[in-house]
């Protein structure tokens, strides 16, 4: 095969300039609010501002964390997001687990089920789940509020999982069956080491959507627990909106959020080269 | 006392049956070698040994005890899988450790365990590798290791050699038999290949679609095979067949072969087919058992006139292909013998070594 050359110039038109043009526009509005955030909330709206701001400060930030309660929201995000992980986790990876491994009655159907469970959008999910939730005095708790994410974060961390575990040899949870281990200890001390790359991939997956998610949260709660997404909203006002606040709010909630994904990024290369057993 | 015995084993997923009633008895320390072409079910069988399968039918036992609802952990054994199944995040002592910690055996214990397996197969300088930093050779070695460190009942190796390039594959095979005339334990090994098979097994195993077609020695195997799969299946080359007509001239019973040669039998092989008379039946004979005129076979062995199609130069032996109508025949000879290909020459056959098969059944008719 001939590898073509390029020249420079075609290759700066074809490839450079597309991509940061593409790159500029998904992360452009990111860029502004950043900036947004670092200007003085008197300079925003004054007659002779500019793109990049005159004085740097920290002045949103500062009224951010001690005028409102915005660390409480960060808190109660943070146990959301975690007990989301914490449980769809515990439940992916066993159902998974079996999915990969075991063939039984119904398994096709089941694992079709979870499948299509992603492809509902959340919305219809959320009348029947406010009812569910007020009958078992779940309103407005972290535990309601778990719960809810996980009804789409299970399945498809389930099927994500499942491609993990796929890429697991059997040989190898038979191998530590015949050393001694019985099946869930297969799993435990053998497979589940191997595919750790994966978990944290999907715990990191998990915890990004719950972190991220607001429609349930809004619904589900917003009083005594009232998470990040809910209350950055809340600074947006029925006759003024907080542009100082509000910027502020979403770099610092999306700052965890954008170091996770650094993480995940990584793993997930590492997931995809460490699989070799054999060969 | 059988170490393994196996009682009318069947084997079906969902409705395809693939194990149709085997029975085998495995005497303790035997070498058995389950062979068979790809899909026969070797490894099925030997899995429902170990427990990886469940039996649909029938019972197996270890040590005179049915394990049929044991777990693999209860049965003593230990496995050698065919991609090794190495414990990928686990150093090699740790490999090799971890069937003793599960057994809650004391350190110093798995220590010395270890240290004498690893020693048996001089892997002591890998202890502290990860099982992706070993060579294919390497993690086999390490992979029979964890497989004799913990002195199972019954050692069971599927395929081991399979994903070794051939000349090491002929070198670990001397070792694994070394290693069995040193430890005598009682093993069961599954290959598609019969070289492995002849050269390794005390008694061969074969098997065809789920069923044992002869179990026996392996020169049994070779010299007697008692149905015409087996004799297809042994030696490189395997055996000549050729389609042939039982028939009597004159009050003795000869062989048609194919283009009306007529093939006189010997006493014991004349006799056990005088009732068949007008059957299609096959002949065979092993590439070494056909000779050249020339040299020096007894006077009263039945000579052809075969046609040289071509040479097949091996280094310590030629094999020279004759065609015999349609089929051919191949001989296998020293490697001065070099006709040019398009001569006629006389080959003679050693009637001892004949065999003849039915042609529907495929059952030798020869009485060993
Ligand atoms: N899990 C399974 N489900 C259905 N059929 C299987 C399964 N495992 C093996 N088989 C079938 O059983 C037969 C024997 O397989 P196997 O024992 O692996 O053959 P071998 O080891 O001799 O090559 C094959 O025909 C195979 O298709
Ligand atoms: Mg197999």
């Amino acid at each position: 095969m001939r590898t073509a050359r390029i020249s420079p110039a075609r290759r700066f038109f074809l490839l450079h300039l597309p991509m940061a043009l593409i790159v500029l526009f998904a992360i452009g509005p990111y860029l502004w609010m950043l900036i947004t955030s670092l200007k003085p909330e008197s300079t925003l709206f004054s007659a002779n501002r500019s793109l990049l701001p005159d004085v740097v400060t920290l002045e949103n930030y500062v009224r951010l964390f001690s005028r409102t309660g915005f660390l409480r929201n960060l808190g109660h995000s943070l146990v959301v997001a975690s007990g989301a992980v914490v449980l769809g986790l515990s439940v992916s990876i066993t159902a998974a687990y079996s999915f990969s491994r075991y063939r039984f009655r119904g398994r096709r159907t089941l694992m079709l089920t979870f499948l299509l469970i992603n492809m509902f959008p959340v919305v219809l999910l959320i009348i029947p789940l406010f009812i569910i939730m007020k009958h078992l005095q779940l309103l407005d708790t972290h535990a309601g509020l778990i719960l809810a994410h996980s009804t789409f974060a299970i399945p498809f961390a389930t099927w994500m999982m499942i491609s993990y575990f796929n890429a697991v040899p059997r040989s190898l949870d038979e191998a530590a069956q015949v050393d001694g281990c019985r099946p869930f200890g297969a799993m435990l001390r053998v497979v589940l080491p191997v595919t750790l790359p994966g978990i944290i991939a999907t715990g990191i997956y998990i915890f990004i959507t719950s972190w991220n998610e607001y429609l349930y949260a809004s619904v589900l709660a917003g009083q005594d627990v009232r998470v990040l997404t809910v209350a950055v909203q809340t600074l947006i006002g029925e006759y003024e909106i907080a542009w100082g606040l509000l910027t502020g709010g979403g770099v610092v909630g999306a700052l965890p959020v954008t170091l996770l994904f650094m993480l995940i990024q990584k793993r997930l290369i590492a997931g995809m080269t460490q699989g070799a057993v054999k060969g | 006392m059988s170490a393994v015995s196996l009682r009318n084993v069947f084997k079906s997923y969902d409705s395809t049956l693939v194990i149709h009633g085997v029975n085998l008895e495995i005497h303790d320390g035997e070498f058995i070698v389950f062979v068979g072409p790809s899909g026969c079910g070797k490894s099925t069988l030997m899995r429902m040994v170990a427990g990886l399968e469940d039996i649909t039918a029938g019972e197996i036992l270890i040590d005179g005890q049915v394990v049929n609802d044991l777990p693999p952990r209860d049965r003593d054994i230990a496995m050698v899988f065919q991609d090794y199944a190495l414990y990928p995040n686990k150093t090699v002592f740790e490999n090799m450790a971890f069937g003793l910690r599960l057994r809650k055996t004391p350190e110093s214990e798995i220590r010395a365990s270890v240290q004498a397996a690893a020693a048996t197969l001089q892997i002591e300088h890998l202890f502290d590798r990860l099982p992706k930093a070993l060579s294919g050779g390497q993690r086999q070695r390490v992979a029979m290791g964890r497989a004799i460190v913990r002195q199972p009942k019954v050692f069971l190796f599927d395929e081991p050699l399979s994903n070794l390039d051939a000349l090491l594959r002929n070198q670990v095979r001397a070792e694994i038999k070394k290693l069995h005339h040193r430890l005598k334990g009682t093993t069961i090994y599954v290959t598609h290949d019969q070289v492995e098979a002849m050269t390794l097994a005390d008694r061969i195993v074969v098997l065809r679609a789920g069923v044992i077609v002869q179990v026996g020695t392996p020169d049994e195997i070779y010299h007697q095979p008692r149905h015409r799969f087996v004799a297809g299946f042994t030696g490189s080359p395997p055996m000549n067949f050729v389609d042939a007509s039982v028939v009597s001239d004159n009050g003795q019973v000869m062989l048609n072969l194919v283009s009306d040669h007529r093939l006189p039998l010997p006493e014991t092989l004349s006799r056990a087919v005088e009732e068949r008379v007008g059957d299609e039946v096959e002949f065979g004979i092993r590439p070494e058992n056909l000779h050249l005129a020339n040299s020096e076979p007894p006077a009263d062995w039945p000579k052809l006139s075969l046609k040289v199609e071509l040479i097949e130069p091996m280094g310590a032996e030629n094999l020279v292909h004759f065609a015999l109508c349609k089929n051919s025949l191949v001989g296998r000879f020293g490697n001065h013998v070099r006709p040019a290909p398009g001569t006629l020459i006389d080959v003679v056959l050693d009637p001892t070594k004949m065999h003849l098969f039915d042609k529907q059944s495929g059952e030798t008719l020869n009485r060993f």
